[in-house]
Parts: structure tokens; sequence; C-alpha cells
């Protein structure tokens, strides 16, 4: 018997196929973000709504995972951008290299937002590198304001925390200072932006963010064909 | 949960890990993961022995080491660590005895 060290990653391959999506979007200046939520997190009103919101002539496009169904897709197609589903029959996670197969087209095109709903689950969803610049945890104050807690992995690696749904508040025991302390007891610099789909309440400060990533990641972009606005 | 497709991109990599190791056979994987990784043991254990037996592979044994935050590690590994290589001719004539007894 010989052993002999390996060192390598599980998903390796998915994260090869990650890279060379990430080295496509960051070359045109593409801003990725991974969406990740439990399912009834409000992952789709938050897209609509946000759809909803961009500036005219915004390059934005959406990739939408779920086991089943073109419903999500249908929804997100009323707002006039392109929206592809990703039916993954019975996977429970996105991979890059069906993130991949769905947008190279577009890339092809120019893009300067890509958002990408992945499958409700808080997760399978955290281990698979999909080439995104950031992810970010869609939570609900319809759920328990421990969950940063039981589903630490997807909660360290979030870079922005939603707390959705935030017109419900005056009916659900949800306690809010709890769920922001438990996430930054997770991640001390997870920023957290609250919103309510219903309201429009903190779509403002999301918009904002939304801009200046886009504007960050424009700047950096290495083979911009020609000047574009991100937003 | 998505265990069974960790289990068999577990095998994957090491089919082509082999690749590197003409005339070797594997009898042992290890992999690290991370107390954050999202992946549970006993499951990912179930399904690899699920997906193993009926593969080219077997027989192939799988240990699992846990990375723990505390003791340094990132806590988000998902890591194939080590294999354990035997001479596949060698491992095929103990076999052939063993169907002659």
């Amino acid at each position: 018997m010989n052993r002999v060290a390996v060192e390598k990653k599980v998903l390796s391959e998915n994260d090869r196929i990650a890279a060379r999506l990430r080295d496509a979007l960051d070359g045109i200046g593409t801003l990725s973000l991974n969406f990740i939520g439990s399912p009834g997190a409000g992952k789709t009103a938050l897209l609509e709504r946000t759809l909803e919101r961009l500036p005219i002539h915004t390059r934005a496009a959406v990739v939408t995972g779920d086991i089943q169904t073109e419903n999500d897709a249908i929804r997100l197609r009323r707002y006039g951008y392109p929206v592809r589903q990703i039916t993954t029959a019975g996977a429970c996670h996105l991979d890059a290299r069906m993130v991949e197969e769905h947008i190279t087209d577009w890339l092809e095109r120019g893009l300067s937002l890509l958002f990408i709903e992945n499958v409700g689950n808080l997760v399978c969803p955290t281990s698979y590198d999909l080439g995104e610049d950031a992810k970010i945890v869609v939570l609900s104050v319809a759920e328990g304001e421990d969950k940063p807690l039981k589903y630490p992995g997807i909660f360290r690696k979030a870079e922005l925390m939603i707390l959705n749904k935030i017109d419900l508040l005056p009916h659900v025991p949800f306690k809010i200072d709890l769920a922001r302390e438990n996430a930054r007891s997770i991640n001390p610099t997870i920023e957290i932006i609250e919103t309510s789909c219903t309201t429009g309440a903190g779509f403002d400060q999301w918009l904002k963010w939304l801009t200046a990533r886009a504007e960050r990641k424009l700047a950096s972009a290495t083979h911009l064909a020609e000047a574009v606005s991100p937003l | 949960m998505h265990e069974m497709g960790i289990a068999s991109s577990v095998l994957e990599a090491v089919h082509k890990e082999l690749l590197r190791y003409p005339g070797q056979r594997a009898t042992k994987v290890g992999l690290r993961i991370g107390e954050f990784a999202g992946v549970d043991a006993e499951s990912l254990r179930f399904c690899f022995d699920v997906l193993v037996k009926d593969s080219a592979l077997a027989p192939l044994a799988l240990e699992i080491e846990t990375g723990r935050v505390d003791e340094g590690a990132r806590g988000d590994e998902l890591d194939l660590a080590y294999l354990e290589l035997e001479d596949a001719e060698l491992e095929g004539r103990e076999r052939t005895q063993e169907v002659a007894v």
C-alpha cells in the first residue's frame, strides 16, 4: 500500500468551469449575483421588483433555477429582460456548467448585470461556485431568526443578506435584531439590507448597492468593446 | 441532499487522479470535509457506497476527516486529500488465487 497526497477539491471540475465563466464575465464587466434562499423567501419577487426599477436600456438578464416548471421564468419575463429557466430535474442546486450553457450567447451580445436565482435551498447551492461576483442570501421574516445559526455555510459565504418581507414584521414573532446579530456572529462583515417587495421598502438602498457594484465591475472590464453605462 | 452528486464527483476525481499512476489501483480515498461545507458525512458515505459498488473502482474504501475551524481550517473544505494505491496486477493475481481457492 502506498498513500499519495492529492489535495484537490472534490468539485474541481465545477470550479474549473466556474473560473472560465468568471473570466468571461470579468472580461466584459458583467456583475453576476447568485441569489440563495429557502423556497418562499421571496427571491423571485425580489428580482421582479428589481427588474421593474432598473433604468431602461440596462443590459440585464436572469437565469432562474428550479427543480421543475417554467413558472419563475414566466413571472420574470414580464419585465422585458431576457430570462432563462434552468430546470434541474431533481438536482437541488445549480452548477457552473448549467449556468454557462444558458448564458454564453448573452455574453457575446454584452451584459452588465446577470442575476442568478438559485434553487430554493440554503444548503446545497453553497458548495457550487457559479462564477459569480457575490452570493446574496435572502431570508424572510416569516422564517426563524436562527437560520444563520442553523445554516452557517451560506451566511459565511454571502456578502449581503437581504432580510425580506419586513412588511410582515407586525404579524410575526421574528426578532429582527436577533437575526442581524446571528448573521454577524457567523459572518462579521456581512452587509444587511431590509426589504419588502410588497411596499417597496428598502429598494432604494438595495438599488444603490447594486448600482455601486455594477459600476465598479464595469470599470474593471478588460475586454469592453464599447463604452456602455452599467445601469 | 446533494451528497449523491458529491459522491459522483469524488469517483470522477479518483478516476482522473488514477490516470497519473499507470498500473495502480486505488484501495482507499481520503476526503476532508469542513464543518461549514454543507455536506453530511454519513449521507455522503451512504451515497458513495451505493455508487462505488457498481463502478470499475470497486472495491474502494472511503475515509472522511473533518476540517475543524477551531483547528485552523477554513471550514468550507471539500477536498480529496489522498489516495491509497496498490499495484493493480498484484491485486488481480490475489483475486485470481481467491477464485481458485
